[in-house]
């Protein structure tokens, strides 16, 4: 029944194409040096900046890299190629650069770009850009015209070192969005190292001192306060490369979840009262089965077993296979990657952006990864393993995964990946960076199940709803744009609906007010005000 | 070796008074470490004494000091001509003739000594390996732990090792087991593909050849390719009932593919032909844990702290119980655990 209505594992879930006016190239410019920001880049947003109702697309560049580099260090970001760039989608499904004419197109020179975080901070109605990199991160006012304006100085953003993926959310429930960066390391090109024996290599992330990721409080005036050490985020270094947000406990209250390189994972539950303990290890959400640290990249905070409770799922390098850990409730969780049957198909592969979304709207949220490995040399220190990889795309079967075809069957060194509804067909597409190359936009073939597409519109919550719990059929989405790696997903909610025509609804929003929809029609973008009073 | 020293000192004390008289003075200068005035003076010694048998010993060993292996064989050698049965000479002049690189010559010298270590030595540079090994292994017993003894076993046995499949190579290139050989050489190198195709190979004109099928699972396994791991050590364990590597294997691929159930049944099974590996204790642990059974998987896993404890599998498995024990509320024991997890995690000193 299920492949009448969906995707079927003899044909691939997605076609790739190749939207005309979408030229982006990720410069990563590697070099002899072997720079570790080189393989790190870059991060994708998918985001209506114009509220046309059709997805746009913004791409983060990573720079031009000397070898070796001078000082002051130069990225030569002012050079087109190096900008980032938005992609305004036009109505036949083709783009339109418009980074120059939106404002977008200076990223600092001293920037080495890194990722982006995607939320309406200001409540305008209007999606905001949050620009990470080595260096200063840049936040984007989005004026509503079709022009950003950097608000970066006055609103007290910029972080400094190495900031990777970030994400806006509403941790103290006033409303307001308040913003999380995560950083990597204490690293800069001056103090940059070499490793490896006979071949360079990249160096692994113990080489360099562990750092702290960055929580800001939004003010609610444009101005943003760094709570890092009052809220105990600062408490924890770390080398922090994804972060995802959910509410694990249920407590009302959004938790954080910081995938570490090479350490234990964190996990930041908020207490309500404005700070957060780190509580990874007896919650048991911060090390393998085995007790072994992990290579953590990117992260999804989503539920994957429909039990209404927030999982996470942790992409790592090869030989440590994607963690995956079940949120039993009560605040504990298990790893639970060799059930789930990731453990075989993630024992070889690297893995970055990662999204569970519904490809084939059975109602199972299905897991993508954009792979490849770190080392652009590793087939020579292990042939085993690989640089480019295709990515991996595992259909859930109530609870199990299980690899099907997505139809990229290039391998790539990919890196950022978001997920969203780029044709407003009601099927999940994504968009993938891949290091030196195009990115890959990969568009749902699409079949016959029903869908529902939420929006959110807060009122007393934060405008676009960020942190709310919503409920269709069973299944449970935790409203939020971050997630995977460097990069920020469509806001809207997209839930499969399998063969029902009709969808109950219940919304818990971060104010506490709880709503309820019954009878919804399938197949519709929806959008949800939340109502004013409880 | 001292015996025969004094024997040596009694006999230069019959020599001329001006030959002892530069041999006191060979003494003292090679006991301040003085060796070149010390080869002067046993030089001298030798020409005014030529029959002097300690001389051209004293000769040799102060050239030796002197890190001159070459110019000491000469004297040692005369001095051997004159007293073919000097232990110290046939000491001095194996030690020498090795040193320069003729360790065939130096074997019947270092043959008669107790100490057995420089004649395998000797004997492996010389390629006589089955000798060389039995020498090494005389040798270590005497030396139990000596690193270099250690060391040289170790490189001997390798060298045999490796001269019997080249020979087997050179011999029956064909054979089942010159592909086994190849094989298990690109696995070494971690060349998976070619060393799928030679025990592909080897099993293809020998279907059923011992280990093959549970080497070839490896090579799955270290390539990530648990459904074909699973495949060979099923066959071995089938062909090998008896064998516990095969059960512990085939259970370790069935639990990366997360079929706990099975993999429990094999590691049970492992354990019970060759009880109490840590190894299988751990996964047999993780197994029983996986399966909803945490009564078994903290039995397992308290054996394997009863065998070891201070390990990385140790570590894991305090880990393990202090998972179990938090999912039971006992927060006390689960502290312990993990105190104990951590301990063996960050021994003191050793923070990152």
């Amino acid at each position: 029944m299920l492949l009448l209505l969906g995707a079927s594992a003899t044909h691939p879930v997605f076609d790739v194409v190749s939207p005309h006016g979408l030229n982006f190239i990720l410069q990563n410019s590697p070099t002899p040096q072997k720079y570790l920001i080189e393989t790190m880049p870059g991060g994708v947003g998918l985001l209506d900046y114009n509220n046309d109702g059709r997805l746009d697309i913004f791409f983060v560049n990573g720079g031009h890299v000397s070898s070796p580099m001078g000082i002051p260090e130069n990225f030569s970001r002012h050079d087109p190629r190096y900008w980032n760039r938005l992609y305004r989608q036009n109505k036949d499904g083709s783009f339109t650069d418009v980074t120059e004419q939106a404002g977008l197109s200076k990223a600092g020179d001293g920037n080495y770009g890194m990722g982006v975080a995607v939320g309406d901070y200001d409540n305008d109605g209007y999606p905001d850009l949050y620009v990470t990199n080595y260096g200063k991160n840049i936040l984007y006012h989005n004026n509503g015209d079709g022009t950003f304006t950097d608000v970066t100085a006055k609103a007290g953003v910029a972080a400094g070192g190495w900031s990777v993926s970030a994400g806006f959310f509403d941790y103290d429930n006033d409303g307001k969005l308040d913003l999380f960066v995560t950083r990597y390391m204490e690293w800069d090109t001056k103090h940059s190292k070499i490793c490896g024996g006979n071949y360079h290599t990249y160096c692994p992330p113990e080489e360099f001192p562990a750092t702290t990721s960055i929580l800001y409080h939004n003010n609610g005036d444009g101005t943003f306060t760094d709570v890092s050490k009052s809220s105990g985020i600062a408490a924890k270094k770390g080398r922090g490369l994804g972060v995802a947000f959910a509410d694990y406990d249920g407590d009302g209250f959004t938790d954080v979840f910081v995938a570490n390189d090479g350490m234990q994972q964190y996990l930041f539950h908020n207490n309500g009262d404005g700070t957060f303990s780190e509580v990874g290890l007896e919650a048991g959400a911060a090390l393998s089965q085995d007790g072994r640290r992990l290579s953590g990249m990117g992260v999804v905070f989503q539920d994957y077993d429909n039990d209404g409770r927030p999982d996470v799922i942790v992409t790592e390098l090869p030989r440590e296979i994607y963690g995956v850990y079940h949120n039993d409730g009560a605040g504990s969780f298990s790893y639970r990657s060799l059930e789930t049957g990731l453990g075989l198909l993630s024992s070889g592969s690297s893995g970055w952006g990662v999204g569970l979304e519904d490809f084939d709207n059975d109602g199972w949220k299905d897991l993508f990864v954009a792979q490849g490995h770190v080392l652009d040399n590793v087939e020579q220190i292990d042939p085993s393993l690989h640089y480019l990889e295709p990515p991996l795309l595992a259909m859930n079967h109530e609870g199990r995964f299980e690899k099907v075809d997505s139809g990229d069957t290039m391998p790539w060194a990919a890196r950022g990946a978001a997920f969203g509804d780029l044709n407003n067909d009601g099927w999940q597409d994504v968009v993938m960076t891949t290091l030196g190359g195009h990115p890959q936009v990969l568009l749902n073939r699409g079949g016959k199940a029903h869908w529902l597409v939420i929006t959110l519109r807060g009122t007393r919550s934060n405008r676009d709803g960020f942190g709310a719990r919503v409920q269709v059929n069973g299944q449970t989405r935790f409203a939020t744009s971050a997630g995977s790696y460097l990069s920020a997903n469509d806001k809207r909610l997209h839930f499969g609906l399998g063969t029902a025509e009709k969808a109950k609804v219940e919304i818990s929003w971060p104010s506490g007010i709880h709503q309820v929809l019954n009878e919804v029609h399938a197949d519709q973008f929806l959008e949800v005000r939340e109502p004013e009073k409880p | 070796m001292i015996r025969a020293l004094f024997i040596l000192y009694l006999a230069w004390q019959a020599a001329s008074p001006q030959a002892a008289e530069h041999m006191q003075a060979g003494l003292a200068a090679e006991k301040d470490r003085r060796f070149e005035v010390a080869i002067k003076e046993f030089d001298q010694a030798t020409k005014l004494e030529p029959s002097l048998v300690d001389g051209f010993i004293r000769l040799g060993q102060a050239y030796m000091e002197n890190a001159d292996y070459g110019a000491a064989i000469a004297p040692l050698k005369h001095a051997l001509e004159m007293s073919p049965d000097s232990l110290p000479a046939h000491q001095l002049l194996g030690y020498s003739l090795l040193s320069q690189g003729y360790a065939s010559e130096a074997i019947p010298h270092l043959a008669l000594l107790p100490d057995k270590t420089t004649l395998g030595i000797a004997q492996m540079q010389a390629g006589q390996l089955a000798e060389a090994v039995t020498n090494l292994r005389a040798a270590l017993a005497a030396h139990p732990n000596d690193p270099d003894v250690l060391y040289y076993l170790g490189r001997a046995s390798g060298l045999l090792a490796k001269q019997s499949i080249d020979t087997l190579l050179a011999s029956y290139p064909d054979s089942a087991r010159a592909h086994q050989a190849m094989a298990e050489n690109y696995f070494v190198l971690r060349r998976m593909p070619d060393a799928e195709k030679e025990y592909r190979e080897a099993l293809k004109l020998r279907p059923g050849l011992p280990e093959a099928h549970l080497a070839l699972g490896e090579v799955y396994a270290g390539a990530f390719q648990w459904p074909k791991a699973e495949e060979q050590f099923r066959i071995q364990a089938k062909l090998q009932p008896g064998n516990a590597e095969a059960a512990y294997r085939l259970g370790q691929a069935l639990l990366e593919q997360g079929k706990v159930r099975e993999a429990r049944a094999e590691l049970t099974r492992a354990d019970r032909l060759m009880p109490d590996m840590p190894e299988t204790l751990y996964s047999l642990g993780k197994a029983a844990s996986l399966d909803g059974d945490p009564s078994a998987a903290e039995k397992a896993w308290t054996k394997l702290l009863s065998i070891e404890k201070q390990t990385s599998l140790a570590a894991q498995a305090h880990f393990g119980l202090a998972g179990i024990y938090r999912k039971q509320g006992k927060a006390a024991e689960a502290k312990q655990e993990m105190q104990a997890f951590e301990s063996l995690q960050n021994p003191a000193g050793a923070h990152k």
